[in-house]
């Protein structure tokens, strides 16, 4: 034991109260009141962050009490078979339904008159130029308004100078000037931070694209050499699509799903 | 700087408690409330203080537990190799470094994040940022869980090991496990270390101080070390080995030459060869434990040539007993003795002690002439001294303890004057207010009688008269008026204890015009001695008026006492107006109750309206707590 440990050196050597054993197991016992009191009395954000706990406390113990009762209990095993299921000497024809013809046909009609593309976030909400650009006022006296400030998220290429500031109608701030987008994979479930290489599409305008706005749904191209993906004819792939799925304005990054 | 006490290092939280602190810090000292129609700037200020302020919280705590854990660079050699030993190096080293990076990580996080805020234009997209930071920051610290628990064991640990002072005076004792080193350090100490039959009970370092030659001096205990090389040593015994290696101290190695430890003396030497290096420029010292089963003259020819090589080699042996504590002292004082006079070469050897000799100085005074002049004992006093018998020692109380030993037991009552039958009984000091040791003695009343007629005898014979000093005129003068002057003093303060009725109303001055009369002066002066018969054309005195058909003036009528009353008979304020008494306490205490409140305010009077602090600080400042909101 070392040196100053005096507690516990002392315990070893006497041992404890007669009746330490009991006041422990009392104590223990009262525990419950304690929380079931605080429970009660917090209120406000300690109230809040108490009850999330406790909640998850809780959740836990239902669970393993589950587990256990599962155990107990014996379930009659009805030799279920699955529905779908084929013997194997049909496996290999392929059983399409008529009404299953019909509906896919109905969907493909309806999906060319939207002209939703098949990518994951089919539809996004419309951006109006209110939104994204912002009045500014110059001149003398801040009578001009012809120039716009972008609110929006939004990338520019690698050699970009801008315009003289005289004449620049579009004013993109180096705040919101992002280089780096947050790109998951759909099937490996993983997420990797790749450079931007362009904007292929935003969704809302065309004048958007031109200029770089990252909204949420827009196409942009990214560099996924760090993956090191190959084609089949051996090729390194380097540049990928991906959507982006929030609203980088608002959360201070740009989260992708890539197109595969 | 280095610190031979680990104690200060601040707490390392959990990385959830880490985060729950500074949220709900951020929480609680941050402005709380902002509306949407609030303009954009101030919404703008209000989420980037909120960032701000997170940020500065997490990089003040990350940075004090930086600093607080010490780097091992800058500590003494002995603790940064201890501390490698105890808790690897490499693995400190990162999560300090770790730490580190979390730090940056974070206030990058910040920078960023209060640079979008500036382009925010709605309540909405502020606040959606500050989320986003702050939960940035709580992932960053939710990585570093790991490091964060390794170092908070570490400071729990380190806080834990024993405050030994690297450049002190140290003896340093190792040797195989259960030869007998915890004893002895019990022996000379008051550590109290752990005794057992089983090796290793020693795990850590121990450490206790003793005093020699009135110099404090570190006794550090090693757990026992096992004869293998170097890399095949575990964790315990590389303490004792950094201990060794580091600490500049006195060694003992202790043997147990009965071998009840488990090990021959063999195994023993050759242990003693193989850590030989780390005894270079230390003193050294063998000590033989155990002798009270075994002496050194019993052992086998072939161990005494063994313990013989150590003599050979200038390496002091010496036998000690812990069990039977012979030769203990012997040893400790040896161990001292030698690392003293190592200390003290060492330092002789330094470039320091020029210096110190330089500013040293012996002044020893010039001889005036050639003589000498030696100590002188005139002969007879040398013969007397010769001749004469030693004086009889007295025997002490503690000549009288060592004799009897065990049979001994402290008697304060044995020397008493009494008689033997009653000299043991136990009696009180007091009764009734009195000494009892006043009336103890037998022969008190005849000497209570021969007191007296002493002092009759005295008093015969005049001891005690006074002499009548003769005082010459003017003395007696001086008594006589300072008697007088007593008189009177005593008098008026009777009359003005009297006088006094206990806060009645008393007229105003003005109104007492008529008790200065002259009359009243004529009669105190008569009174005090002086001739007041002749005195008619004194200023005191009344002139007479120039016309002689005056109408005759009031005189105001004064009584024996010279006071004077007015014609009418005017009640006291405090009575007129109330009939009865309870009216009159009633009265009384109403008055008594408004004053009351005026009194407690510190009011001049009813109608001070004064205010002395208009806004007093406790009730118009911080944030309002969870409580009735019905007053200001």
């Amino acid at each position: 034991m070392p040196q100053n440990e005096h507690i516990e050196l002392f315990q070893k050597r006497y041992g404890f109260r007669m009746d330490y054993q009991e006041r422990q197991r009392k104590k223990k016992a009262r525990e419950h009141k304690l929380q079931s009191k605080m429970a009660q009395k917090l209120i406000g954000i300690k109230g809040k962050i108490f009850a999330k706990k406790r909640y998850s406390e809780k959740v836990q113990l239902k669970r393993t009490i589950k587990a256990h009762e599962e155990k107990k209990t014996r379930k009659k095993d009805e030799g279920k078979v699955p529905e779908g299921a084929m013997p194997a000497y049909l496996l290999d024809r392929e059983n399409t339904s008529q009404a299953k013809l019909l509906s896919s046909m109905v969907k493909q009609k309806r999906k060319e008159k939207a002209g939703k593309w098949d990518v994951p976030l089919p539809k996004v909400r419309a951006q109006s130029e209110a939104e994204v650009f912002r009045v500014l006022k110059t001149g003398k006296s801040r009578r001009k308004g012809w120039k716009r400030l972008v609110t929006k998220v939004c990338f520019v290429g690698e050699g970009f100078t801008r315009k003289p500031p005289k004449y620049e109608r579009f004013v993109r701030p180096m705040a919101l000037r992002f280089k780096k987008a947050h790109v998951t994979h759909p099937e490996l479930k993983a997420t990797f931070c790749l450079p931007i290489v362009g904007v292929k599409k935003n969704p809302s305008s065309p004048m958007y694209t031109s200029l770089g706005v990252i909204t949420k749904g827009t196409i942009i191209e990214v560099n996924v050499s760090e993956l090191g993906l190959v084609t089949q004819g051996g090729k390194v792939v380097w540049g990928k699509y991906a959507q982006v799925t929030n609203n980088p304005e608002n959360d201070g990054c740009i989260n992708a799903i890539l197109l595969v | 700087m280095s610190l031979y006490n680990f104690k200060k290092i601040v707490i390392v939280p959990t990385a959830k408690d880490f985060i729950d602190i500074v949220l709900s810090k951020t929480q609680r000292k941050t402005p709380t409330v902002v509306h949407k129609q609030y303009k954009i700037s101030r919404i703008r200020q209000f989420y980037m203080r909120k960032v701000k302020f997170s940020q500065q919280t997490f990089h003040d705590k990350l940075s004090t537990i930086l600093t607080d854990f010490p780097k091992l660079d800058d500590i003494h050699p002995f603790y940064a190799d201890l501390m490698n030993v105890l808790y690897d190096k490499d693995h400190y080293k990162l999560a300090l470094g770790q730490i580190n990076i979390a730090l940056h990580l974070i206030d990058n996080v910040s920078k960023d994040y209060v640079r979008l805020l500036k382009y925010g234009d709605s309540l909405y997209r502020c606040k959606q940022l500050k989320k986003a930071a702050l939960g940035r920051m709580a992932t960053i610290m939710k990585r570093q869980a790991q490091s964060l628990q390794y170092l908070e064991q570490v400071r729990q640990h380190l806080s834990r090991l024993p405050s030994i002072d690297p450049n002190t005076r140290t003896l340093l004792i190792c040797g195989f496990p259960n030869v007998g080193k915890s004893s002895f350090i019990n022996k000379i100490t008051r550590a109290d270390v752990e005794v057992q039959p089983y090796a290793f009970t020693t795990k850590s370092l121990f450490v206790g101080h003793t005093d020699h030659r009135y110099l404090r001096w570190q006794v550090v205990d090693t757990p026992g070390i096992l004869d293998h090389p170097l890399e095949n040593r575990n964790t315990i015994e590389m303490q004792a080995i950094a201990a060794l290696a580091h600490l500049r101290a006195a060694i003992l190695y202790v043997m147990d030459i009965s071998e009840q430890c488990g090990h021959t003396i063999e195994q023993q030497v050759a242990l003693f060869e193989s850590i030989k290096p780390l005894f270079a420029n230390k003193p050294l010292l063998v000590v033989l434990n155990k002798t009270d089963v075994i002496r050194l003259e019993e052992l086998k020819p072939e161990q005494k040539t063994l313990i013989q090589g150590f003599i050979n080699d200038d390496i002091p042996v010496m036998e000690m007993s812990t069990l039977s504590e012979e030769g203990v002292m012997a040893v400790k004082t040896e161990a001292c003795e030698r690392l003293l006079a190592h200390r003290i070469e060492v330092k002789i050897k330094s470039k320091k002690v020029e210096g110190i000799l330089n500013r040293l100085h012996v002044a020893v005074p010039k001889p005036r002439d050639g003589v000498v002049r030696p100590a002188f004992v005139p002969e007879n006093v040398i013969k007397q001294r010769l001749t004469k018998e030693p004086k009889p020692k007295k025997k002490t109380e503690r000549d009288l303890e060592v004799e009897l030993e065990d049979d001994y037991s402290l008697d304060l009552k044995k020397n008493y004057d009494l008689p033997a039958d009653f000299k043991y009984d136990v009696i009180p000091e007091f009764w009734e207010g009195k000494n009892i040791a006043d009336y103890i003695d037998p022969d008190i009343m005849a000497k209570l009688e021969e007191l007296e007629r002493e002092e009759e005898l005295r008093i015969e014979s005049g001891v005690y008269d006074k002499e009548e000093e003769e005082m010459d005129d003017e003395e007696k003068e001086i008594h006589r008026l300072a008697g007088k002057i007593r008189e009177k003093k005593a008098i008026i303060a009777i009359e003005s204890r009297i006088g006094r009725s206990g806060g009645a109303p008393v007229m105003p001055r003005a109104g007492r015009k008529r008790e200065r009369s002259v009359s009243r002066l004529r009669s105190e002066f008569e009174e005090l001695g002086v001739d007041m018969s002749n005195k008619s054309g004194a200023h005191f005195s009344r002139t007479k008026s120039r016309s002689a058909s005056r109408p005759p003036i009031k005189k105001a009528r004064a009584d024996s006492t010279g006071r004077v009353s007015s014609s009418s008979r005017v009640t006291p304020r405090d009575q007129s107006g109330i009939r009865n008494v309870e009216l009159k306490a009633k009265a009384k205490k109403m008055g008594h109750k408004a004053q009351g409140k005026m009194n407690q305010f510190g009011k001049a009077g009813e109608a001070d309206r004064h205010i002395a602090v208009k806004m007093p600080r406790h009730l118009y400042s911080g944030k309002r707590g969870i409580g009735k909101t019905d007053r200001r």
